[in-house]
């Protein structure tokens, strides 16, 4: 489909002719998204392209965008950094115009007092971060790392990551938010509504932050969300990380308040118990179980394969069978990270002595190599930054998360062998990689606090590879099988799966869902907001026709 | 290689846009973050290394065809190589810089042109430079100093002035004082006057392949009849081209910058600075003596799996990441010079932000090119210096512009010319 | 209404019912400037099918519900009928404690579970709930977290409805919903039990955050017949220290910073008034404690809870005493007119009866809002000039400032003390009360549970969250059969 003259000359008229393309290729260049090839058809990795392409620079522009495709009727999808899927417009035959919202790039406000910036969505974590570290503040930077918009992932994705036990998730800290709703309205929630600043995002009276985002945020199918603030925390290390090693093994040296480790535990009992007593006594600064990502077999190989630049992963099979690097795997089986950071070296030299008790009450140790210099600097940054965090693609440039149920620790630690089983048995065919079958990722805690966790399974595959496609849907579809079987929700990859559904297949999925009325409620929210359907199935939501609820 | 054989890499992106940015452990601040001047400020998708990829792979599987925006893509590229070094510090397998070098093969070869570009190069094969200049006036720059003319006499080094430096005229000093230099410390050097050819590098990553082919072919030639074992360049191009694609043409000549040069010089006593020079510098990091000036390393090989799906290559395949490339020795030349004071901007080394002079976009996107470099003459004010030190012609030539253009307080030099003025 | 009398027995049983004019005129004001209107009926459901019943006989009948949780005195009107012919839905015969979860720190209670009720229970697992400033002991737990009230630990509230986690809604149109993660399958808390889930997440399902669509909504979105909420551990060690000072403006950086690195776990500003009225024993010894206690203190609890209670105690308050001497302050166990020990006490018990903000002079009127810790001097100075200009007393407004979300909002609270059973100063309160309130809006403060004659004021300069809110409203409440009246609605 293109968009008529009409209408382009329409959207040009706003933005300007320098910010709007229908190109082919350039349009297709958004429609290029990671995980496309596990959904599409003939494992293509375009999503629909967009009709065209808009770059727009400010609020009002965008507020005129949206009234303009409600008055055409097309569809709109905004992203920030856009990666994912989900980020390119859903759906064949939708005329959809493509909102990269790179321009909208400020750093509007920096409150040191008051502990929270006000942001614009092309701002990505870790520009926040180096302006915060400044002035002894920082942010949680979610799971998916350096690259992605702090806005995005308050919002609209996910907000969870190895610092959210001490600086909560990225929707907990959203305070007022800026809308453009689907409608071509703009809202101001919490205080800013009323004209008294950015620091509350709740109220007046029910929050209608209630309704931009809940256990995930609409992901761009629910108007555009053009600034936001959000609450930040103390840093107590360095005003800049001073970075030493050779690119890509970059680490900085950890200072005096702060402790780097890597703990092992020799169950997975003990490791749910760590998990407890670790929220019961308030540590962690940044909690991450986050090595194991490149599999139990071969990650600690890669970790010390990584931290050598004269290395490629040419080198991993001989690494991996030195005998220190062969007993180092077996040690860290059942391990995760954590950065401890004290106020005041008598709070860090506390902290260090209750760690110690934990380890002594569960049977847990401090892994020795991860603890030397090289390998416990390199921690400390890239935990604390997250700036490697597309390792996980590292391997043949596809990565598919699977499992990842939320909940207690007692609870995540029952699905994992089931995942590492399921994995193992995947990865016989040769066509997924064989890291191991524990890949078993997750933050320490997905809320501000501790109270729950999750363990997200990475499978790697090469998307080159269209039989290593396959092997990776079929991993998925296994992934979800095992799980329902075994009485777990099917996990991680069933938003993934549904992304390649058609509108009935989706909602049949869920009017069989726990609660369809959930999805009712939002299809009236979404009547409410979007009456002329220019947002996308992100926000998701049942017909009127599919009632079940009993009510 | 053709772009098919690039096909891997596309699919292999998960665009993740670390192309955009600096190294994320690197990054200082808000507004030093982004690594990519193409994408910043063509703002579209398709500039970045990313979606370069993606509309390449767009062409190949047929689903879009040549249109002017596709060219501008390909071509609207400084080619710099911030791109690579970012998204190789997560990756091993994919060749971003190399790929879009490879579309822009391809355009040249289907006849994708960009006028600009044709008439620089309609000078390269008539002229054998890059500024569009009479051949014969080549070796202007060069009169007065007593030094070996190559196509007359043999010598073990080669200088190699290159087209920037050669013709223009607030950068002819440069050459000279690197004579000046090889000269006091004895060394049994010449020079190809106005017989040198332009190192083909710039051709090169236009898109031109057999234009530098025939550049490196006449220069290896002519090098190897006057028995030349090393040749020393003050341009980072050049430095480029030799060091890095010229093996492919078959030269296996040492290849040394003249900061390299100095830098030993310095160290080995042969060189004593006697006054001081009092100024507060920052250096910048050209581009292809930094991230792109890593030391060639042959490869024939293939990929292949280990470990079901893990993509290696067989055999061993050279990463090129910025890891080795020429960083310290010009640092070391400056911090020898009495008086005076460098000081970091947030963006350098394999990191650098380009000087916007590169992959012919000086020629073709004069707009763009300005606006990079000053984007890089902002960078360098905000650390306080007062002067901006490369160790390339073409770098000092576009940063010149800025200033001089854009009304800015900086002053631009080369290495050597604070060199010279410590002498 | 012998019908409505008869439909409603056969919901909630003839016991559970009342339309005595006693009853009624309990339930027809409370201690706010509201209007006085008796509801018609008061019903009191003993689970959750009962609520939805009433709900749908409500929706059928477009006959006004009125939810009450917690018990009397109430100050802010929202429990009082703002429509005729209302029926109060008192939900505190709904007390079960229906789990306490000492492992995941979670309990899940009906609303009807009192502080009082509460916090021994949780005691017994090594629990406890952070609270309000001395609720009073009949308070719902519930309703007090569902109206975002002001708790006392910022550290442990990570958002601002925390600690309020998972709730089971019936919602006005009668349909039910579990939200967060209790909204996830396995549709049976037992079996999510079982499974070893705890209710933990508020989150979702999917887009929306349902419970934020209750919260604040004074029971006109919905009526929560349960909630899982987070507990902290039980103190072992539990101190108190004061840090007092002149002015409040003296103590705005050192409370910045303090809240920066989270030290403290009670942590609060009180003035000379408030904290007289909490520690005194009628009028008389809160005057003559007024005047002996310094202008302001910050409040600020340390606990040791779990590994090396002691010693963390002994970290922590050297910690605060070396911030404190870097803005000139001092960190004491006691202060003129008030010692540690006896202060957290109070802190960690209900209030007394009479309910603490009225031992001084038998009524009393908060004005409430949320701003930064930054801009509370400028509302101190406005409410004191208005004070001047109605002739109250400035030495009698009890001032209350509460860091919340981790320190980057603050609840500021103003107590106008008066005599109930003076007529004309009830009138010159009503006036002060309403004039402030206007004019603290006007200066930026954030009325974000806007109670009574604040409804108007706020929704008034926010025509845009008004539209959608009653466009929400409609969903969740098509008949608006949900405390009418209040909010926008």
């Amino acid at each position: 489909m293109a968009l008529s003259k009409e209408t382009y000359r329409a959207l040009e008229d706003i933005v300007g002719t320098e910010n709007i393309s229908d190109d082919p290729a350039l349009c297709d260049s958004y429609a290029f998204q990671w995980l496309a090839e596990t959904v599409r058809p003939n494992r293509s990795h375009f999503m629909p392209r967009p009709v065209a392409a808009l770059v727009p620079g400010s609020v009002e522009e965008i507020q005129a965008i949206v009234k303009t495709c409600n008055r055409y009727r097309i569809k709109v999808k905004p992203y920030s950094t856009g990666w994912y899927f989900y980020g390119a417009p859903q759906k064949d035959g939708d005329d959809t115009v493509q909102l990269d919202l790179r321009r909208l790039n400020r750093i509007l406000e920096i409150d040191e007092g008051n502990m929270y910036a006000v942001i614009e969505p092309y701002v990505v974590a870790t520009q926040l971060q180096a302006e915060l570290i400044k002035v002894g503040l920082n942010c949680n930077i979610i799971g998916a790392g350096a690259s992605t918009s702090v806005l995005a992932s308050a919002t609209s994705y996910s907000g969870g990551g190895p610092g959210t036990i001490w600086m909560g998730h990225n929707s907990e800290s959203l305070l007022a938010l800026e809308w453009v709703t689907p409608r071509g309205d703009i809202l101001r929630t919490g205080s800013l509504g009323s004209g008294a600043g950015w620091f509350c995002g709740e109220g007046p009276g029910p929050s209608l932050r209630g309704i931009c985002r809940g256990a995930r945020g609409a992901r761009g199918g629910m108007g555009v969300y053009t600034k936001c603030a959000i609450k930040l925390t103390h840093w107590p290390g360095p005003a800049q990380f001073d970075i030493e090693g050779t690119v890509p093994a970059y680490r900085t040296p950890i200072p005096d308040n702060f402790r780097v480790y890597s703990l092992a535990f020799p169950s997975l009992a003990a490791f749910a118990k760590a998990y407890y007593r670790i929220y019961d006594n308030d540590l962690g600064y940044i909690f991450h179980s986050q090595f194991n990502m490149l599999g139990g077999d071969l990650g600690p190989a890669f970790w010390i394969m990584y931290n050598d630049p004269t290395k490629t992963l040419n080198d991993i099979e001989e690494i991996a069978q030195k005998p220190e690097v062969k007993k180092l795997t077996e040690e860290m089986r059942r391990a995760f990270q954590i950065i401890l950071a004290g106020r005041s070296l008598r709070d860090i030299e506390f902290q260090d002595k209750v760690l110690d008790q934990i380890l002594a009450e569960t049977g847990g140790w401090k892994v020795g190599r991860m603890t030397e210099p090289d390998l416990a600097e390199f921690t400390y940054l890239y935990l604390s930054r997250l700036g490697h965090k597309h390792l996980n693609m590292v391997y043949a440039g596809g990565y598919s998360g699977t499992w990842n149920q939320p909940g207690t620790p007692d609870y995540t630690i029952q699905y994992r062998p089931l995942a590492e089983a399921q994995l193992r048995a995947e990865q016989q065919s040769g066509l997924l990689v064989q890291a191991g079958g524990d890949s078993m990722m997750g933050p320490g805690s997905t809320l501000g606090g501790g109270g729950n966790a999750s363990f997200e399974q990475f499978v790697s595959y090469d998307p080159a590879d269209k039989e290593s496609v396959n092997a990776m849907k079929q991993c998925m579809r296994n992934s979800m099988k095992v799980a329902t079987e075994h009485g777990f929700p099917a996990g991680h990859v069933v938003p993934y799966v549904q992304i390649g559904m058609t509108d009935e297949q989706l909602h049949q999925q869920f009017a069989k869902a726990n609660q369809p009325l959930v999805y009712h409620l939002q299809r009236k929210i979404k009547e409410l907001l979007d009456p002329n359907d220019i947002g996308d199935r992100m926000y998701s939501w049942l017909p009127d026709s599919k009632d079940s609820q009993p009510g | 290689m053709a772009l098919e054989d690039y096909r891997a890499d596309m699919l292999r992106c998960t665009r993740c846009s670390y192309c955009k940015w600096v190294p994320f452990d690197q990054m200082k601040s808000g507004k030093f973050a982004k690594g990519c001047p193409s994408v910043e400020y063509n703002r579209f998708q398709p500039y970045s290394a990313g979606g370069r990829l993606a509309a390449a792979l767009s062409l190949l599987e047929g689903r879009s065809s040549y249109t002017e925006r596709f060219v501008d893509i390909a071509y609207n590229c400084l080619l710099c190589g911030s791109c690579d070094v970012s998204c190789k510090v997560c990756r091993y397998n994919i060749e971003p810089l190399r790929a879009m070098q490879e579309l822009r093969f391809k355009l040249v070869e289907d006849g994708q042109l960009l006028h600009q570009h044709k008439a620089v190069i309609d000078g390269l094969r008539k002229e054998h430079n890059m500024l569009m200049k009479p051949g014969a006036g080549r070796g202007k720059w060069a009169e007065g100093l007593k030094v070996k003319e190559l196509t007359k006499e043999k010598a073990e080094v080669a200088f190699h002035a290159g087209c920037r430096m050669s013709y223009d005229g607030r950068l002819q000093g440069i050459a000279r004082i690197a004579v000046s230099l090889l000269q006091k410390a004895g060394v049994d050097f010449g020079i190809m006057g106005e017989n040198e050819f332009c190192c083909g590098g710039r051709a090169f990553h236009m898109g031109y392949r057999t234009e530098f082919t025939k550049c490196a072919e006449y220069n290896i030639g002519a090098w190897t009849k006057a028995g030349v074992k090393t040749v020393v360049t003050s341009c980072s191009d050049g430095y480029h081209t030799f060091k890095r694609l010229y093996p492919e043409v078959g030269s296996n000549f040492e290849i040394l910058h003249m900061v390299e040069f100095v830098d030993r010089l310095i160290k080995k006593g042969a060189i004593k600075f006697t006054r001081t020079v009092p100024m507060r510098v920052t250096y910048h990091d050209p581009c292809h003596l930094g991230r792109q000036g890593e030391p060639y390393a042959p490869w024939n090989g293939k990929e292949k799996k280990i470990r079901g799906q893990i993509v290696v290559y067989e055999p061993r395949k050279p990463r090129y990441n910025g890891a080795w490339g020429v960083y310290q020795p010009p640092r070391e030349v400056l911090k020898a010079i009495p008086g005076l004071e460098l000081i970091e901007m947030e963006r350098i080394k394999e990191y650098a932000w380009c000087c916007g002079s590169g992959g012919g976009v000086k020629d073709a996107y004069p707009g763009f090119s300005a606006w990079t470099a000053r984007e890089r003459i902002e960078e360098a004010k905000s650390t306080g210096a007062e002067a901006i030190v490369s160790a390339c012609p073409w770098c000092e030539s576009n940063f010149s512009d800025a200033v001089k253009g854009n009304a800015m307080e900086m002053k631009v030099y080369d290495v050597m010319e604070l060199v010279q003025q410590a002498l | 209404m012998p019908d409505r009398r008869i439909e409603l027995a056969q919901i909630v049983g003839n016991n559970n019912l009342w339309d005595d004019p006693k009853a009624l005129e309990a339930y027809s004001h409370d201690q706010s400037f509201a209007l006085s209107i008796k509801p018609w009926f008061v019903v009191k459901p003993k689970n959750t099918d009962e609520v939805q019943w009433l709900v749908k006989w409500a929706n059928q009948t477009r006959t006004p519900l009125v939810p009450v949780s917690s018990g009397p005195p109430h100050f802010h009107g929202d429990t009082v009928p703002s429509a005729a012919g209302a029926v109060i839905v008192d939900l505190s015969g709904m007390k079960r404690i229906i789990r306490i979860d000492r492992k995941n720190r979670m309990t899940l209670v009906e609303p009807g579970v009192t502080y009082g009720q509460l916090q021994p229970e949780l005691a017994k697992e090594g629990l406890r709930l952070t609270t309000p400033l001395l609720p009073r002991a009949n308070k719902s737990v519930v309703a007090s977290l569902l109206e975002r009230q002001p708790t006392l630990i910022p550290k442990y509230r990570w958002s601002l409805p925390e600690p309020l986690r998972c709730l089971e809604v019936v919602w006005g149109n009668g349909e039910i919903l579990w939200t967060g993660e209790a909204g996830v399958p396995p549709r049976s808390l037992e079996r999510q039990w079982e499974k070893g889930l705890a209710q933990v997440d508020a989150k979702g399902p999917a887009e929306t955050d349902w419970h934020r669509l209750v919260s604040a909504a004074q029971g006109s979105m919905g009526i929560v017949t349960w909630a899982s909420i987070r507990c902290e551990i039980l103190p072992r060690v539990h101190r108190l220290f004061f840090i007092p000072a002149k002015n409040i403006d003296d103590l705005i950086d050192c409370a910045y910073k303090l809240l920066k690195v989270r030290l403290g776990d009670e942590f609060l500003l009180l003035n000379n008034v408030d904290l007289a009225c909490i520690l005194g024993d009628g009028t008389e010894s809160i005057k003559r404690l007024k005047e002996e206690l310094p202008p302001w203190a910050i409040i600020i609890g340390v606990a040791g809870r779990d590994i090396l209670p002691e010693e963390k105690v002994e970290v922590q308050v050297n910690d605060i005493r070396d911030i404190a001497q870097q803005f000139g302050l001092c960190l004491m166990p006691a202060i003129p007119g008030a010692r540690s020990g006896q202060v957290l006490g109070a802190l960690l018990q209900p209030s007394g009866e009479p309910f603490w903000k009225l031992g001084y002079k038998g009524g009393c009127q908060d004005i409430f809002f949320l701003t930064t810790l930054d801009r509370t001097p400028e509302f101190i100075k406005t409410m004191y000039s208005l004070a001047a200009v109605f002739t109250y007393p400035c030495s009698d407004i009890g001032i209350y400032i509460q860091p919340q979300h981790q320190g980057v909002a603050h609840h500021c609270e103003f107590s106008l003390h008066f005599d109930p059973s003076n007529e004309a100063e009830v009138a010159k309160v009503k006036e002060f009360f309403t004039r402030a309130s206007e004019e603290l809006i006007k200066q930026g403060a954030y009325f974000s549970r806007p109670y009574g004659v604040w409804a108007n004021m706020v929704y008034n300069r926010d025509a845009q969250s008004k539209a959608l809110l009653n466009g929400i409203k409609d969903i969740f409440d098509p008949n608006h059969v949900l405390n009418p009246g209040k909010l926008c609605f």
